[in-house]
């Protein structure tokens, strides 16, 4: 596969190419899928090809195939050409500012104990049904859902940097969904092991068949929960629930590529542009966030991004400050950067590398602070746990968020359950009304399978930590038809 | 890849398989794009990407497996993990025997495929967006966008000996137009790509967005709004269209209501796979004819989606899930729909629309690239973006108007006038 790919970078530089790389990867994807005690389905998917990307007369060329076959490669690698070519007609004038990256000649694997792919189907399944059984013991709950993926991701990259890469990547998750059927309304819960890069051991070190009565307990309290307040709360969010508010609210509005407008038309661009560098006041002073696509289980860990970059970890916001953005070789030298900090993935072979979301943390708090303590310390709040309803504007500045499961806090003690809760804020505010963040302890990584971006459409994936958290005074309970 | 080529790798999957029953199909084709931004063109691409997917089945025992390998030793390695999967999996008690041979004489007749539109070169596409940006920088704006197109097939046997083929092309652009304090938006969407026009499209967004600059504020509230067909695609059909086995079980928000009036008697929303504005697929995953029917009928919720096992529980027909969805039109122009509204806002189209209460249809999105208030039969300036925050059943039932239609991805939609939609927040911009 190596050789295949450095044919075509080969080809494209013998046709006049800058730069050129050749990604094959063979992808595998195991899903597993049931509704109550029956499997509702087992798909086992395999997909490999070869994607060559070109520089040249200042322009873009792609080209993909799924016949790995000499022919088809060459032919595909001549397209591409023919592709950037064309594309020069409507350049920029000064053509694209590729970043230097040293030749990278490694091979990398996220660390796995059990390979999920290797374990037998009937244990899958068996899990599965064995949680099925629990959830829907509970009285009140009608439905349970269910869901595993598992997947392989070998990638073999070359470029004409003279870099040439291996990398096998493989993630697992679970996940499972009661819902409760009251008279007038139905209301759900869930529990997941959140996706990661790793192998089946994640699945079995999560205390999946040991919450599913907890779960069905929850679905089947939510019915009768008291609705959402309107009005300013206090919110505690935790690491499961805040994964995705930070994805929205912080993840998108720092990729270069959409601050500098080259997402305009589709995923949107930004409010924190260039000019803001440096001077930003993102967050309150206890706001840090640190990325980091070097922690082997990050779902954007994999050595090395698609634009052949070795993987980093790096300050985006400190104390509350924007300090950087999240780069690739094409942009970073708007921000007068050297070097990318490798944030460039495809989501297939067939696909063009585009910018995408590292991962990357919500700091935990310097101070011994327990999820406890800071319940304990919120007088009139709403703790929320769990990713449910998320709509943001196209320069990630107004947005509303849900969530699974909500708690009403009175005078430091958990008061009861709620119902339909809803926040609403615009980003800077929410983020600057941060007042108390838990230690490290507490700390801990979520994932994100479906991050859509991109025209054509692509997915991505990406991880995103933090300890439980407190905002003060935000608007709740507007969601109202 | 033609049709002999297609049916062979059907045929020869099938031919390989020793499960009790097997279904085949094969889908894929040629995918190539231009995207442009900021006036340049950032990125030019085309794939080609086939996926050979099996199920096997042995009595209620099934499971799948899918390939983009089309070689003799890839499809007997498909059907093989298809066979494993099926033999590990536990009977499943809603499984169904394979669609019947004759099922093939339901497919609506659908022309969706235009030569030319397979053969469009990059060169082309480039051709198109050099003409969109020159007009751009006259007027010293700024546009990004998309021009596309798709030459696809599906291919479809099973082992009680159905065989399905249908191609396809498609085509479309869309421009987001900006100034230094506002933006645009317009979209073209066809089979052929004769009927699209980059140049026009763009003046339309440039038009847009030149009204658009430095907005003002309006406060949030119910107000009276003409949304365009990309908003009402965008919005509408989240709920319309539920599953019926989810819905008799009590969880979606059309429980209870088959046969009922649902929203105003002036909304019907059908399906139509061989409608020539937006010609689909005739047939489904597993070779069900794509539904012709309506959904809704002069308000009335005649139809929900019905898989092939609920429909022989409940002894109702069974429909799959839509290739496409229509709302039927009207006449008016959006100019007299304008004429005719004394205060209320344009809408262009939303954005990151999502779920809020799936019990009560209700759902949350942003207005963008184009917001506008209409006063006394006329827009007078353009206004902050707002979030929404509003039903769709309800909204259903407040169309006051109803105005042309126009293709948006896989629906035809209509410009529709709604009476006191519920606004909540603004943005900044």
């Amino acid at each position: 596969m190596k050789n295949l790919c450095q044919f075509a970078v080969d080809v494209a530089k013998r046709l006049g190419a800058v730069y050129a790389d050749a990604r094959i990867v063979e992808i595998r994807n195991q899903y597993l899928m049931t509704e109550d005690q029956r499997v509702s389905a087992i798909h086992d998917q395999e997909s490999a090809g070869i994607g060559i990307r070109v520089i040249l007369d200042g322009a873009w060329g792609f080209a993909a195939t799924s016949r790995l076959d000499k022919d088809s490669v060459e032919k595909a690698a001549k397209q591409s050409v023919a592709i950037a070519r064309a594309g020069a007609l409507a350049k920029a004038p000064d053509g694209i500012h590729w970043a230097d990256e040293p030749a990278h000649v490694d091979t990398y694997k996220t660390p796995v104990k059990v390979d999920p792919f290797s374990v037998p189907l009937e244990d899958k399944i068996g899990l599965m049904l064995g949680i099925s059984k629990e959830v829907l013991g509970v009285k009140g709950v009608k439905k349970c859902h269910s869901f595993m993926h598992f997947r392989r991701q070998h990638r073999f990259l070359a470029s004409t940097d003279g870099t040439l890469i291996e990398a096998d990547v493989i993630t697992s998750t679970a996940r499972y969904q009661a819902t409760a059927v009251g008279e007038k309304t139905a209301k759900t819960r869930y529990y997941e092991a959140t996706a990661r890069n790793a192998g089946y051991e994640h699945i079995q070190n999560t205390p999946l068949l040991r919450e599913a009565q907890r779960v069905g307990t929850e679905a089947v309290e939510h019915l009768s929960a008291k609705a959402c307040p309107e009005g300013r709360k206090d919110l505690i969010l935790m690491p499961s629930h805040l994964a995705l508010t930070m994805h929205e609210s912080i993840g998108h509005a720092t990729e270069l590529d959409r601050v500098l407008g080259m997402e305009e038309s589709c995923a949107g661009s930004s409010f924190a542009t260039i000019d803001k560098l440096g001077t930003l006041r993102y967050g309150s002073p206890i706001m840090n966030i640190v990325c980091d696509n070097t922690y082997p289980e990050g779902l954007a860990s994999m050595g090395y991004d698609d634009d052949g970059v070795q993987c980093q970890r790096w300050d985006m916001i400190r104390n509350g400050i924007l300090v950087d953005y999240k780069t690739n070789r094409e942009t970073c030298h708007a921000i007068g950067a050297k070097r990318s900090h490798g944030s460039c993935r495809a989501d297939s072979w067939a696909s063009i590398p585009i910018m995408r979301q590292s991962n990357f943390s919500l700091e935990p708090g310097e101070k011994p602070l327990t999820p406890e303590e800071l319940i304990a310390d919120t007088r009139d709040g709403i703790l929320i746990d769990g990713m449910g309803s998320f709509s943001i504007d196209q320069k990630r500045v107004n947005f509303q968020f849900g969530g699974d499961c909500f708690w009403e806090i009175k005078d430091g003690k958990v008061a009861g359950m709620l119902k339909d809760v809803t926040y609403q804020a615009i980003t800077t505010e929410f983020w600057g009304s941060l007042d108390a963040l838990c230690d490290k302890r507490f700390w801990e990584p979520h994932g994100v399978m479906n991050c859509g971006k991109g025209d054509p459409m692509q997915s991505a994936q990406m991880s995103h930590a933090s300890a439980p958290s407190r905002f003060r005074q935000i608007r709740v309970g507007g969601a109202k038809p | 890849m033609n049709a002999d080529a297609m049916m062979e790798i059907l045929e020869k999957a099938l031919r390989l398989s020793t499960a009790e029953v097997t279904v085949a199909a094969l889908r894929g084709g040629t995918n190539a794009s231009t995207r442009f931004a900021e006036n340049v063109i950032t990125q030019s691409v085309q794939k080609t990407e086939y996926q050979l997917s099996v199920e096997c089945a042995y009595g209620q025992k099934h499971g799948a497996a899918a390939t983009s390998n089309l070689s003799e030793e890839a499809i007997k390695s498909v059907v093989q993990r298809a066979d494993a999967a099926a033999k590990a999996s536990p009977p499943d008690p809603e499984y169904m025997p394979p669609v019947e041979k004759d099922e093939s004489g339901k497919y609506a007749k659908v022309e969706a495929y235009d030569a030319r539109t397979a053969q469009t070169e990059p060169r082309e596409r480039a051709q198109a967006v050099r003409k969109a940006v020159d007009r751009a920088v006259a007027g010293k704006m700024r546009i990004s966008g998309l021009l596309a197109m798709e030459d696809e097939f599906h291919a479809l046997g099973n082992s009680v000996g159905l065989r399905a083929i249908h191609s396809s092309t498609n085509a479309y652009c869309h421009v987001t137009a900006l100034g230094d304090n506002g933006s645009g938006w317009a979209h073209q969407c066809s089979h052929r790509m004769g009927d699209i026009d980059l140049q026009a499209t763009a003046e339309r967004s440039l038009g847009i967005a030149r009204l658009a600059q430095n907005p003002t504020d309006i406060e949030p509230g119910r107000y009276t709004v003409i949304l365009r067909p990309a908003a009402v695609q965008e919005f509408v059909p989240y709920y319309v269209i539920c599953d019926a086995k989810a819905t008799d079980e009590g969880r979606t928000c059309l429980r209870g209501k088959l046969g009922q009036k649902v929203c105003g008697e002036n909304i019907t929303l059908r399906s139509d796979p061989s409608d020539p504005r937006c010609p689909r697929t005739p047939f489904r995953h597993d070779g069900l004819a794509s539904p012709t029917l309506n959904w809704i009928g002069k308000g009335v919720l005649e139809n929900l989606a019905t898989s092939r096992f609920w429909a022989k529980k409940t002894g109702r027909q069974a429909t799959g899930y839509p290739a496409n969805v229509i709302m039927d039109g009207g006449s008016a122009t959006d100019e007299e729909m304008i004429a005719s509204t004394e205060r209320g806002i344009f809408v262009v189209r939303f954005w990151y629309i999502r779920t809020v209460d799936p019990m009560e249809s209700l759902l949350t999105g942003m207005t963008r690239d184009g917001l506008f208030l209409i006063e006394n039969g006329k827009i007078t300036r353009p206004l902050k973006q707002l979030r929404f925050n509003d039903t769709v059943l309800g909204v259903l039932s407040r169309v006051e108007q109803i105005g042309q239609l126009e293709r948006v991805e896989n629906m035809l939609m209509p410009t529709i006038k709604v009476r006191e939609f519920h606004f909540t927040s603004t943005t900044k911009f």
